[in-house]
């Protein structure tokens, strides 16, 4: 119980709620403005932390481009799966975009010779005599608006502060353009395609470009929370990519209200809670489990919270009943 | 030069083992109003299917204006100019009335992400298309619904919503499929109005599928009959009264059920 009272357990909280508000994003502009059922969304974050860390380490090249480079990929994803499977029924869409996703990750666990397989970044062939890092460049801007700040707000500073401070500045500015885009035309002609393809067809649209651009765009937000995951956890395995990772993304969706941003960052708080708190239930009737099971146990609060939602609102905590319910 | 604007040429698709449509040739004049009509499952949705590029047809060929069109994709076919509606309506539920009419603007910079850093061009084709939208719902009837969601409309005002949608889209030719039915009569009176309207003013062409035989008689200057995937004839309003294989594969259904 004591973890819950100190600031480093709610600093934990903030960085995983923003990390994972940022993949959310990327569902709400597929699902909730396009309906684009993606569950394969995990495979972005994947795409995008395993090119940076690769570049970075096997090829030295500056975090930035490496970075820039991981959400181009992964963007480069996402395009991919929509010019193969976008023209099929969305729930063909759904089922294909799991089986991307789990390609994407058996491909990085069995190329050892790239990835490090099983064994994570940790085994990426590094340059020369380096060791495999690759949080240098960010670990010392880091360092260095942690020796900026502290002397402003005190000892509360630290590296994870500074951390979770970036990620939703981050976050805060990506809502702001997303919500910006949904205030477009082409955010309309979307919200169309949800309903019905022939109608915008009819008036000249091209209902394909539109769900392409919006799982290309959801991509883009998907890869950079890769990014940030990769800084967050410093080492990368396989397994932090499990389908899993995607319905956590979507538990936010849901909450927030999928057709309208603003109730998306309260929602990642609420489920970052649950992601970073479940670790800490030690006390009864948790105690009766030992820890592996109690990590199984954040993920049945997951579910169930999700069927309870589903089934009393439907539009989330924040979103409007008739935008999901009218027909 | 001819004057014709579309032709459709012996085109065919069957669906299992329907043929919905069987060889049908018909062509539009320009400037006209030209109506379809027939006894229910004559074909005339699909054909419009076919014209919109809905579905494509197994064989036949179909030309706008001179140029084949029946491979294009169904956007490509509205691009040119050929804008449809829906038998029963289609509305987009879940935007609001005034919404679905800004579905409709063609060209709008808005519609490329591209433009997403010129607000500029975006802002002003939208104030435009506004009150473009808001002058069409307050000619048909339905501005107080303006900020409602569309699926709260009744079927008829969703006719009307379809039919404004259309017009929003700046059409050289519309598929109309069934606009007046379940229309109250003062109402239709006032969309021929408006319809007629845009016929002196914007020279738009007409092709349309009705029911009620008074109203085409009154405003067709051509009358096509299908039935059963073809067209049986094809001719003056005056002239489809008289013909005897008319009379048989459709006034006379009417007479037997009626
Ligand atoms: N998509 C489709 N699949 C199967 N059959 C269809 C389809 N569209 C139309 N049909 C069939 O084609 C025939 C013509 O239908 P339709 O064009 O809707 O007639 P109309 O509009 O003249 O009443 C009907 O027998 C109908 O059942
Ligand atoms: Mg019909």
């Amino acid at each position: 119980m004591n973890a819950i009272m100190q600031p480093g357990f709610w600093i934990f909280i903030l960085t995983m709620s923003g990390i994972y508000g940022i993949f959310g994003l990327g569902l709400q502009v597929q699902y909730g403005v396009g309906g684009i059922l993606n569950f394969g969304h995990v495979g972005m974050m994947a795409l995008s932390s395993y090119t940076m860390a690769i570049l970075v380490i096997s090829h030295g090249i500056n975090f930035w481009i490496a970075a820039a480079t991981g959400v181009g990929v992964a963007a480069l994803g996402g395009a991919f799966l929509g010019l193969t499977t976008l023209r099929l029924r969305g729930d063909y869409f759904a089922i294909v975009s799991i089986a991307f996703s789990e390609i994407v990750r058996y491909v990085i666990f069995n190329s050892d010779n790239i990835t490090g397989g099983a064994q994570g970044s940790l085994a990426i062939p590094a340059i020369g005599e380096g060791y495999p890092s690759y949080t240098n460049a960010w670990d010392s801007i880091m360092n260095h608006m942690r020796d900026f700040l502290q002397p402003i707000f005190g000892d509360i500073v630290n590296r994870e502060f500074v951390m979770a401070l970036t990620i939703w500045s981050t976050l805060a500015v990506l809502l702001l353009i997303v919500s910006r885009i949904e205030r477009t035309s082409w955010a309309r002609v979307l919200r169309a395609t949800r309903e019905d393809d022939e109608v915008p067809a009819a008036l000249g649209k091209n209902v394909f470009r539109f769900r392409l651009q919006a799982v290309i765009i959801g991509s883009i937000l998907g890869g950079i929370a890769g990014i940030y995951w990769a800084l967050e956890s410093t080492l990368l395995s396989a397994d932090d990519f499990l389908t899993i990772v995607t319905f956590y993304g979507w538990m936010i969706l849901i909450l927030g209200g999928a057709t309208k941003v603003k109730g998306l960052p309260f929602a990642a708080i609420f489920f970052g809670f649950l992601y970073g708190g479940t670790r800490f239930f030690t006390f009864w009737p948790f105690s009766m489990v030992d820890s592996a099971q109690r990590a199984y146990i954040r993920i049945m609060i997951i579910g169930v919270v999700l069927i309870i939602l589903m089934m009393k609102r439907p539009q989330g905590i924040f979103g409007k009943r008739q935008e999901m319910v009218l027909e | 030069m001819n004057n014709l604007i579309l032709e459709v040429n012996d085109v065919a698709i069957s669906f299992g083992g329907v043929r919905a449509v069987n060889g049908a040739t018909l062509n539009v004049a320009v400037d006209s109003v030209t109506s379809v009509i027939g006894p229910n499952g004559a074909g005339k949705t699909t054909l419009f299917n076919l014209i919109s590029g809905a579905i494509k047809p197994d064989s036949g060929t179909i030309l706008f204006e001179g140029m084949e069109i029946q491979n294009l994709l169904p956007h490509k076919i509205a691009d040119r100019g050929i804008i449809r509606t829906f038998q029963g309506a289609k509305v987009i539920k879940r935007l609001s009335v005034l919404e679905n009419l800004m579905l409709g603007g063609q060209d709008n910079p808005g519609d490329s992400l591209l433009n997403f850093f010129n607000p500029k061009a975006r802002n002003a084709y939208e104030a435009r298309t506004r009150d473009r939208a808001m002058e069409l719902l307050q000619q048909i009837g339905i501005e107080r619904f303006a900020h409602e969601y569309a699926g709260i409309l009744s079927g008829g005002q969703r006719k009307l919503l379809d039919l404004a949608r259309a017009l929003m889209a700046n059409p050289i030719m519309l598929l109309l499929d069934e606009p007046f039915a379940g229309v109250n009569p003062t109402l239709v009176e006032k969309l021929l109005e408006v319809l007629q309207d845009l016929r002196t003013k914007h020279h738009l062409t007409f092709l349309l599928i009705e029911h009620d035989l008074e109203t085409v008689m009154n405003i067709s200057d051509r009358v096509i009959v299908m039935a059963e995937g073809r067209v049986i004839a094809d001719g003056a309003p005056n002239s489809i009264y008289q013909n005897q294989a008319v009379i048989d594969a459709y006034l006379g259904t009417r007479k037997a059920t009626s």
